[in-house]
């Protein structure tokens, strides 16, 4: 075997099936033209190749494709059904990832008014405070008026704050306290009501009870703390009671309020 | 590459992949000519043909979530049939062998005339040296012959370098030749 025979033998495979280049060619036929082996097994093999084509092959008969539909049928039959969106789901990468894009830009379109909205309610939030800080500036504010009127407005303005404040119930208590006025008093002791479950507003008006002269507002005080079934109170009616000072309405009902919460 | 009707049959066979099952019909349309093709001249009789065929395709409907997305539809659907063909060879390795009673040599629809005759011996001598022939050397004149496939498509269903691809096949064509040869002087003694 001449050195080169082993190329020449892909090459001559390459050139069977016209699978060479311009170079490959004439480096075969180079070879070729020296070595008489290679030459002869390139015309006896390259005829045979050519030969090979002449081999029939038949058509594969029609039962063939019956036994694939039957087979097919029954794949189709047995396959679980799939759920709705995997049937609309596109079998392409491509396609998957457009429609993978498409929600990730409404997921971020959602998300960022979702956040816009958020920010509003927290404005809407920030606002609710403001406003519930400056009623509370203007209840206070009106409760210091030297007009009874306003300070009746003030006391209004109070009783109807969804929450009353700290600042606002002491200035409620200050009213029923020292507020020179009849009618803030009382206004005052009604608007308390809303808070009667605080004991340190219920200790107050038992104080306040001790320390006023009108009838009327003793009487509110006591239907109070009767109401705010305060039994701590109970004392401080008795007290009442056996004072002879005291106006004998106002007497007459503390005995009364003695006995509801003494029950 | 197949691109009839739009899809490709990598995109058919991903489609299968996914679900898509009826895709299926599609692709048999395609390629069962071409598998036929491969196993009559690999087994060398139409009946066993068929069945590797349809073994084939059944193969591609049972494993099909295997098919992945980077796949070269042909490389895998060759790598099958050489499985099943293994796995026939395995079943049936005693009727295998050129038995020249259980070959078909497909009657030429050629018109014959008398002077042909002798050409008409030599193929079916032919046919016979093919048969004769290993079934890693036949299969690889099969793919490269009858398959339409390059040495680089080749390599890829084999698993070696085109260039290897071509040694093998020159080897395979000689050692046929040889038997080629053998047959016509057992014929003229």
């Amino acid at each position: 075997m001449e050195p080169g025979c082993e190329r020449a033998r892909e090459l001559m495979a390459g050139a069977w099936m016209a699978e060479q280049d311009e170079a490959s060619a004439l480096a075969l036929q180079m070879h070729l033209e020296g070595c008489a082996e290679c030459a002869a097994e390139m015309a006896a093999l390259g005829t045979m190749w050519g030969r090979l084509g002449d081999l029939p092959v038949p058509e594969p008969s029609p039962m063939m494709r019956m036994r694939f539909e039957r087979t097919l049928d029954t794949f189709l039959a047995a396959r679980p059904q799939l759920p709705w969106w995997k049937k609309i789901w596109p079998s392409q990468p491509a396609w998957q990832m457009a429609i993978a894009g498409l929600c990730l830009a409404v997921g971020l379109g959602a998300g960022s008014l979702l956040e816009r909205g958020r920010v509003e309610r927290d404005e809407v939030s920030r606002l609710r405070d403001e406003v519930a800080s400056t009623k509370e500036m203007v209840a206070l504010s009106l409760l210091q008026q030297q007009s009874a009127t306003e300070r009746l407005r003030g006391v209004d303005y109070s009783a109807r704050m969804p929450q009353m404040e700290t600042q606002v119930v002491d200035a409620l208590v200050q009213a029923v306290n020292r507020d020179s006025n009849v009618n803030v008093r009382l206004a005052a002791v009604d608007a308390l009501s809303k808070v009667a479950g605080d004991m340190r507003v219920r200790n107050s008006m038992q104080q306040a009870l001790v320390q006023q002269d009108s009838p009327m507002v003793q009487a509110a005080l006591i239907d109070y703390l009767v109401d705010a079934r305060d039994k701590n109170a109970v004392g401080v009616m008795r007290d009442l009671v056996a004072r002879p000072d005291v106006n004998p309405t106002v007497r007459e009902r503390a005995g009364y309020a003695v006995r509801q919460l003494g029950q | 590459m197949n691109t009839v009707n739009g899809n490709t049959d990598h995109e058919l066979m991903v489609a299968v992949a996914g679900g898509d099952l009826a895709a299926m019909s599609e692709i048999y349309a395609r390629r069962n000519r071409q598998l036929f093709r491969f196993f009559f001249r690999m087994v060398g009789r139409q009946a066993p043909a068929e069945d590797l065929t349809h073994e084939v395709f059944l193969r591609m409907m049972r494993y099909r979530q295997t098919y992945r997305a980077g796949e070269l539809f042909e490389a895998w659907m060759y790598r099958i049939a050489r499985n099943v063909f293994t796995d026939h060879t395995k079943r049936h390795r005693l009727e295998i062998p050129a038995v020249e009673g259980q070959m078909e040599l497909v009657e030429s629809t050629r018109p014959t005339p008398l002077d042909s005759v002798v050409k008409q011996q030599d193929l079916a001598l032919l046919h016979k040296a093919l048969r004769g022939l290993p079934d890693e050397k036949r299969e690889l004149i099969v793919l490269s012959r009858f398959q339409g496939l390059t040495y680089e498509e080749i390599g890829r269903i084999v698993g070696c370098e085109p260039g290897t691809v071509k040694v093998r096949v020159f080897r395979a064509m000689k050692e046929m030749g040889q038997v080629f040869h053998e047959l016509r002087k057992e014929k003229a003694s």
